[in-house]
């Protein structure tokens, strides 16, 4: 892009007209135009900049809109999952009793009641006893919570982002299996424009959890840091997830050995076919 | 029964929020028809992953930041289809035009638009286009001066 740098001062005056200026700062500014005359001016033309620039686009407002864009979103259709990510194996559990099955079932029960009848019946002292059922702990928030805390924590680093560098994929291959349990393999995902960077181990609800981390290499989300973590902690009924949590997009899928992640920026509309991908490929 | 709910149904906050999609686009692309094209890709994308927002914060940054993405998806396609040898930005070079806000370089634009216009925080906004809060800020800086510039030059030629 060919845009000239703003010296210091201009950048210094254009945050004073945000009025972003810390409070040193904004009286150093203050006597800077009362004392200097070429800042007095600069101030006025980034002033002015900014009022012609924001008439300009309120003008722009008032241009109408194609109609056949309004009905094409109108008319829309609306979501329909199209990415299937591999799914935790639920029990093939099919019920058709048979006549049979139906009354030795009955007569089970029956007998079942009658002894607990009888047994609460010769026991009338022990009907005033409480029991107590205490409320499964919603555990899996808290691991998930954790993981998407280290993403914010690293994607923001610039140098610190991985444990173990790409450039030594025997070693991550050995250490994240080794200690996570889980074997895998290092997914190439250059063609979703994904660099891969190194891998990181932290632990999550008290499990080790392993995370390759990837860079985004083209376009303007240069950058991105997409992660791909994994771990043997079970959500809440093995159930796939698709959210976005704290800014964060998190894309999940369960497998027998593991649960698996794709954690992106929430403005990443591609976690999905990353994952998709990722599956396949891990 | 199976139609949503008008508060759940993103299609009519899209309808609603058009001119100003519209107008995003337009700083990011500088021509009318591609920037069409760019706010109704937007606008399918957002409405497929509609389940993602949970109605947290402003829509608008939500949109605005898919609009960034799928306009750079588009860059990068672009760039994968040209021969060698031709420098991928001519492909996204601003288009002329007699707007003197959307004649500015690539990036100055959107930069102005999201801070002194649709009233971002300069870290929201970096954060839709994807750059340091820095960056954002010198952008800024450099369009409030060219429009200015350009403003003055326009009334000399009046006068």
């Amino acid at each position: 892009m060919s845009v000239s740098q703003p010296s210091p001062l201009e950048l210094r005056l254009s945050a004073y007209v945000d009025a972003q200026a810390g409070d040193g700062d904004w009286h150093d500014v203050e006597d800077l135009l009362v004392n200097d005359p070429q800042a007095r001016a600069l101030h006025d033309a980034l002033r002015r900049g900014s009022e012609v620039g924001r008439r300009a686009f309120d003008d722009m407002l008032k241009e109408p809109v194609p109609l056949d864009l309004v009905r094409s979103i109108k008319n829309a259709p609306l979501p329909r999952r199209a990415v299937r990510l591999p799914q935790a194996p639920r029990p093939g559990f099919l019920l058709k009793p048979s006549g049979m099955q139906t009354f030795i079932a009955c007569l089970s029960l029956f007998v079942l009641g009658g002894a607990i009848g009888y047994f609460l019946g010769s026991r009338p002292a022990a009907t005033g006893e409480r029991v107590t059922i205490a409320a499964p702990a919603q555990a899996d928030r808290d691991w998930l919570d954790d993981i998407i805390a280290q993403y914010r924590l690293y994607a923001r680093q610039t140098t610190h982002l991985a444990e173990i560098p790409a450039e030594r994929p025997a070693d991550i291959l050995e250490w994240l299996t080794t200690n996570t349990g889980i074997s895998f393999r290092i997914p190439d995902l250059q063609g979703s424009g994904l660099a891969f960077q190194g891998a990181r181990m932290f632990t999550a609800g008290g499990t080790p959890v392993a995370q390759l981390l990837y860079r985004r290499i083209e376009g303007d989300a240069d950058g991105d840091v997409i992660a791909i973590t994994f771990t043997k902690t079970r959500p809440a009924g093995n159930r796939s997830l698709e959210e976005i949590r704290n800014e964060t997009g998190i894309v999940t899928w369960v497998t027998p050995l593991a649960t698996y992640m794709v954690i992106g920026p929430s403005s990443a509309a591609d976690l999905d076919d990353i994952a998709a991908k990722a599956a396949g490929l891990i | 029964m199976s139609q949503p709910s008008p508060s759940t149904d993103i299609r009519r906050d899209l309808v609603a929020l058009l001119p100003r999609l519209r107008r995003f686009a337009l700083t990011l692309t500088g021509d009318a028809s591609d920037a069409d094209l760019l706010v109704r890709g937007s606008a399918n994308r957002a409405i497929q992953k509609s389940h993602h927002w949970k109605g947290e914060g402003r829509l608008e940054n939500w949109l605005f930041s898919i609009m960034r993405t799928t306009w750079s998806d588009e860059a990068r396609k672009r760039k994968k289809a040209e021969p060698a040898g031709i420098d991928v930005g001519s492909a996204t070079e601003r288009k002329k035009t007699a707007n003197a806000v959307l004649a500015m370089p690539d990036g100055l634009s959107a930069a102005f638009l999201l801070t002194d216009v649709e009233g971002f925080t300069c870290q929201e906004a970096a954060t839709i286009l994807g750059i340091q809060a820095d960056q954002l800020a010198a952008r800024l800086c450099a369009a409030r001066l060219g429009l200015a510039s350009a403003n003055a030059m326009t009334s000399e030629r009046r006068a």
